[in-house]
């Protein structure tokens, strides 16, 4: 787009220009070299402490603020030490023990003690905030001495370490933290009073520590002095508060921001000059489409030939082309792409004579209506409504007429998981490195939250037996055989037709030329301590 | 006159007090649960986290229970916690409140400022094209979607010319002034700073424009009637002069009644700022009052949202009382009650 | 010939505002019959800025910005319409009853007034919607909540006046029972400020309405009403005609409603500034 086009010889406000020509608006006044990153980012923040908050803003801080036993490689897939400089587990994937690292100190400087992962871990599970759930199935915790954790679990869980991985399992520095109120035993979720506190400091062994939070405008984290592996590059990060896309990319153009990671497509497109490097990489969020044959205000039944035939039915090209441009990519099964389990699995493609075909078999190809109620927002550049506008068309084209109803996020949310929802549309992000968190999530299992959603109590064929045994297997196996069960279990659950995944959007990380190392984490989002400044 | 003031100052409590149960009512009437904002959608499937939730939040307890408990904080003081940003609501209301103040402050400059300047040409060249330009102008300022209008400006000056900074107070990279006033511009000419004060300064410009845009038209209207009652009396004046009756009564007499349309424009232009201010903030990220309401409600956070509704109510309610008080003394003939 | 001297008398603004407001209304009944495009389905590829086919270009999905815009005529006015005429109506009653009866009633009446109007419209509005939920039909009562105090107190003002008048006081004298007094002999004369501040209003409700669907309280997607389709433009924020289209509409359909409003006060009252 030419500047040029659009002015076309408007006088606009000539009075301001003089004042503006003496004010000198243009560049920003010189800084010192070592000026602070800013990130430009619509924070999602609902707390700053780690064992409550939970959103994408909040893994990229609790991991500059605190370590993990162990982190997730650039590769996005191997576990490394960090806290923990080896581990091993038992045969059955029942018995996690680490060995911790000698060197590793907190940011005050005292050593990293086998006790300090016992306290943060049992606060993790006892405070039962938000996270808490990375702690089911855990029967015990010992220290036996001051350089070894074992972690026991009810049952064999393969997805541990992966888990252990997540931002939220940071070790604290447990004598400042309770010092400052906080609580880690069975009565912690009602003896705890450290959140506010949280709220201004932080006590970990990261590469970074809280220097100042004001909701709603800032995070700032400055270099930790004390930190016992390599130095971050950067002595200090800014997260600044940024509502849209149309924001970050201009406050990126105008250099008031080196990163920005939520612009869409459309807006990158519109990001002009050599100063600035968009990167459009897959990532493992996706936005999906979910039916329930259990919902009280189906019109029919939507059986599995019914649900075959609205799967059949969508424009998945034209879906991904409306939602995102061209930076999206198509999204098979349940599981996303890269994680376990992901790989070959047939694409999703349009068939309206299929569709059409498995209609009249079931009598309907005059068509019905069908009740389409979602979340009226916009995640990861894709925006629901118009998502679902498009998908209503396409379900026209075979007669099935879906009545829309956008509604706020909360109203959903009771809906979906009181009535049901006939058809709805929601996205998901991982909570760690791992393909269980899927199936146990949207697998048709007895019990499963989807499966429970997707209205099990009133139609109870839709629950898939193979799914629960596969689940058990791959939560047992060895790493080399999970990857096949978990293909089989994507397989299952296509076959399903309940979740339909519709676009796994691109994630855009637009930064300036002079930044780098910034690199898109599955655990973590943005590793801070990975960027520099040339 | 004291029976009245005192009169209405009791009936304030009366008042507020509505004014809190009608915050409370209506937050509590909300379809959807907050807890949601507070732990999470995925969560809410988990019963011990919710019950958990439940209990710190005090969510469990009845809802007669629930309101003499924060009537019981509210006077001490104690606006709840909000479940969005965890910090206590009157504590964010009071980092908030800067922002807009100083937002506000500087549309009403500009309002007050363009309204004079534009109903000061128009009576001087009444009836003539100047003055139908004049009006003209005013008149769109207030039929104007706030948040459009910030939308063009924003385009216009910050992408098409790159005259003006985008949406902020103050560029990311830099600290803002050790807080005073916590007005930015201000705290920044107090710390001698001069390039912080200069980009404060340019940040407030375009919300301040596009909202003082708004009380144009109200304000250059009643000044140009006023201006033409002024002009005419004039005349009057001078034909008196010559048989003069005393022109200070006059001038006193006229002083007095330009005083009411006076009062008139800074409580209604406030009421109408404090309007406008809510969509300016949305559109220039403007981290005050405003925007947190909006944040509030879409994320049905009901302390906040009672937390502003009364505020908000209650400093009505005074900016009526003062208005209104200041009315009778000026002008004896307004009867009170 | 007394119709031309109306005209005469009503002046440049109110003829043109009258002109706006009979175009959307001309529009509101009309555009099924001409639209070349429906405002809910494809019409063309997306985000193309203004063009000979699509004056206003194309939105997000492709729609055509300058039939949505037209369309949504049909949203906000019979809101507007229902709203104004709600409150009004009710408002004014509730204000002749307090000015007529005084006393407790007066009392009681104005006390609601008074807390209602302490609350910034906006707010109260926002805080209405937000319990009730999202939707136009939410936000229409809302905005009913809102706008009523003014009508009341307007009444009151205009009834206590009337009724010291002489023929008042004549036809109590005569012995009319004292609905009869308040419907025939009072209401009579206290219309005409309603009527001013009603047209007015009409306007203000519009921008309301616009105001709420903006943050999204009001009307919810795909419905083309202003307020939402300008809050689509601010994503889409590089296109700059989405937004066009809309806040043009709102800004004519609330001016033309102003100078109504001020032509029909100097019509009916010609003393008021």
């Amino acid at each position: 787009m030419n500047r040029r086009d659009l002015i076309s010889g408007r006088h606009l406000g000539w009075a301001l220009a003089g004042a503006m020509l003496a004010m000198g608006v243009g560049g920003l006044p010189a800084m010192a070299q070592d000026k602070p990153l800013v990130i430009a980012r619509n924070m999602d923040i609902n707390s700053l402490d780690p064992h409550r908050g939970f959103c994408d803003t909040c893994q990229i801080y609790f991991s500059a603020a605190y370590d993990t036993l162990v982190g997730l490689g650039p590769d996005n897939k191997t576990l490394t030490p960090k806290v923990a400089s080896s581990w091993t587990v038992n045969e059955n994937q029942t018995v996690f023990t680490f060995k911790l690292d000698p060197k590793a100190k907190f940011s005050d400087g005292t050593a990293i003690e086998a006790k300090d992962v016992k306290w943060s871990l049992e606060r993790l599970k006892n405070l039962k905030g938000s996270p808490a759930f990375l702690m089911d199935g855990v029967k015990s915790i010992e220290a036996p001495d001051a350089q070894t954790i074992v972690i026991s679990m009810d049952a064999p869980n393969s997805e541990f370490l992966g888990m252990v991985a997540a931002p939220y399992m940071g070790v604290i520095n447990s004598k400042v933290a309770a010092a400052n109120g906080a609580a880690a035993g069975a009565d912690a979720a009602t003896a705890d009073k450290a959140e506010a506190w949280f709220l201004a400091n932080s006590a970990g062994s990261g590469p970074f520590t809280l220097a100042s939070y004001r909701a709603d405008d800032e995070l700032r984290v400055k270099r930790n002095g004390a930190y016992w592996r390599t130095a971050p590059a950067l002595s200090e990060v800014v997260i600044k508060q940024t509502k849209d896309a149309v924001a970050q990319a201009q406050m990126l153009q105008s250099g008031a921001a080196d990163i920005a990671m939520q612009v869409d497509g459309e807006t990158a497109k519109t990001i002009k000059g050599g100063d600035v490097v968009v990167n459009t990489i897959p990532s493992y969020n996706y936005v999906y489409v979910a039916l329930s044959p259990g919902a009280k205000s189906n019109t029919v039944k939507l059986t599995p030939e019914v649900r075959e035939a609205i799967a059949a039915a969508l424009d998945y090209k034209g879906l991904i082309e409306f939602t995102v441009g061209d930076a999206g990519r198509p999204q098979p099964s349940p599981i996303p792409n890269g994680f376990p389990g992901s790989d070959n699995l047939p694409e999703p493609k349009q068939d309206l004579a299929r569709a059409k075909d498995l209609l009249a078999k079931a009598g309907l190809d005059k068509g019905f209506e069908i009740d389409a109620r979602f979340p009226n927002m916009n995640v990861y550049g894709v925006d629901l409504s118009q998502m679902m506008q498009k998908v209503q068309q396409d379900l026209a084209k075979v007669n099935i007429k879906a009545k829309l109803q956008p509604l706020t996020f909360t109203v959903w949310r009771e809906q979906v998981s009181g009535d049901g929802i006939p058809l709805t549309a929601v996205f998901y992000a991982p909570d760690y490195y791992g393909s269980a968190q899927y199936v146990q999530y949207f697998a048709m299992i007895q019990g499963g939250p989807w499966a429970k959603r997707a209205g099990a109590a009133n139609a109870p064929d839709i629950i898939n037996p193979r799914e629960g045994d596969l689940l058990k297997q791959a939560l047992a196996a060895p790493a080399d055989q999970q990857n096949k069960l978990y293909r089989d279990l994507a397989l299952e659950m296509i076959k399903d037709k309940i979740i339909i995944p519709v676009v796994s959007p691109d994630m855009i990380m637009a930064h300036g030329k002079a930044i780098k190392g910034v690199r898109y984490s599955a655990c973590c989002n943005l590793p801070l301590d990975e960027i520099s400044r040339n | 006159m004291l029976r009245y003031l005192v009169r209405r100052l009791v009936t304030m409590p009366l008042l507020l007090l509505g004014i809190v149960t009608i915050a409370f009512a209506l937050s509590n009437l909300t379809k959807g649960d907050p807890l949601i904002s507070i732990i999470g959608e995925r969560q809410m499937d988990n019963p011990e986290i919710v019950a958990a939730a439940k209990a710190r939040w005090g969510l469990d307890r009845p809802l007669p229970e629930r309101y003499l408990r924060y009537v019981g904080n509210l006077v001490q003081g104690d606006l709840g916690i909000s479940l969005r940003t965890k910090q206590p609501v009157a504590k964010d209301l009071m980092t908030r409140l800067p922002a807009t103040l100083e937002l506000v402050l500087a549309a009403m400059v500009v309002g007050v400022g363009g309204g004079i300047l534009l109903g000061v040409i128009a009576a001087r060249y009444r009836n003539r094209a100047a003055d139908h330009a004049a009006r003209f102008v005013a008149l769109i300022g207030s039929a104007l979607p706030v948040f459009w209008s910030g939308l063009l400006l924003l385009f216009v000056f910050s992408v098409l010319l790159g005259w003006l900074p985008g949406p902020g107070r103050l560029d990311a990279r830099l600290t803002p002034p050790p807080g005073v006033t916590g007005f930015y511009t201000i705290d920044a000419l107090l710390a001698g700073d001069f390039t912080t004060f200069r980009l404060a300064l340019t940040h407030l410009i375009l919300p301040a424009c596009v909202l003082g845009w708004a009380v144009m038209g109200i304000i250059s209207r009643l000044v140009r009637s006023s201006m033409l009652d002024v002009l005419a009396q004039d005349y009057i004046l001078a034909a008196r002069a010559k048989g003069a009756s005393g022109p200070r009564v006059l001038v006193n007499h006229a002083l007095r009644n330009a005083m009411i349309p006076t009062l008139t424009i800074i409580g209604f232009s406030f009421a109408y700022l404090i309007t406008g201010a809510v969509l300016t903030e949305t559109i220039f990220s403007w981290p005050g009052i405003g925007s947190y309401t909006v944040d509030a409600a879409r994320s049905l956070d009901y302390p906040a949202i009672m937390g502003v509704t009364i505020v908000g109510g209650s400093a009505f309610l005074l900016t009526n009382l003062v208005t209104d008080i200041a009315y009778a003394v000026v002008d004896p003939r307004v009867k009170l009650g | 010939m007394r119709a031309l001297g109306t005209l005469r008398r009503m002046g440049l603004p109110m003829i043109i505002g009258g002109l706006i407001v009979l175009f959307w209304v001309v529009v509101a009944l009309t555009i099924d019959l001409w639209s070349p495009y429906d405002p809910f389905s494809i019409a063309g590829r997306r985000l193309r800025p203004p063009s000979e086919a699509h004056w206003l270009g194309t939105d997000a999905l492709g729609r055509d910005v300058l039939i949505r815009t037209l369309y949504g005529v049909r949203h906000s006015l019979p809101i507007a319409l229902l709203v104004v005429v709600v409150s009004s109506l009710g408002g004014a009653l509730l204000g002749a009853i307090a000015g007529y009866v005084g006393g407790k009633t007066d009392a009681v009446i104005m006390r609601l007034v008074d807390i209602t109007l302490s609350f910034p419209a906006i707010l109260l509005a926002m805080a209405v919607t937000a319990a009730l939920g999202p939707g136009l039909g939410n936000a229409a009562i809302a905005m009913v909540v809102v706008s009523w105090p003014v009508y009341a107190r307007l009444m009151r003002a205009q009834v206590l006046t009337m009724r010291e008048r002489e023929h008042v006081e004549a036809a109590i004298a005569a012995g009319a029972g004292r609905v009869r007094v308040l419907t025939r002999h009072i209401l009579p004369l206290c219309w005409s400020p309603v009527l001013v501040n009603a047209t007015m209003d009409l306007g203000q409700i519009v921008l309301l309405a616009a105001s709420l669907s903006f943050i999204g309280l009001g009307a919810l997607p795909p419905t083309p009403e202003w307020g939402q389709m300008i809050a689509e433009g601010a994503v889409n924020f590089y296109q700059w005609w989405v937004a066009l289209g809309p806040g043009l509409a709102i800004l004519s359909v609330v001016l033309g409603f102003n100078f109504l409003g001020d032509g029909l006060r100097d019509l009916l009252d010609p003393r008021s500034p």
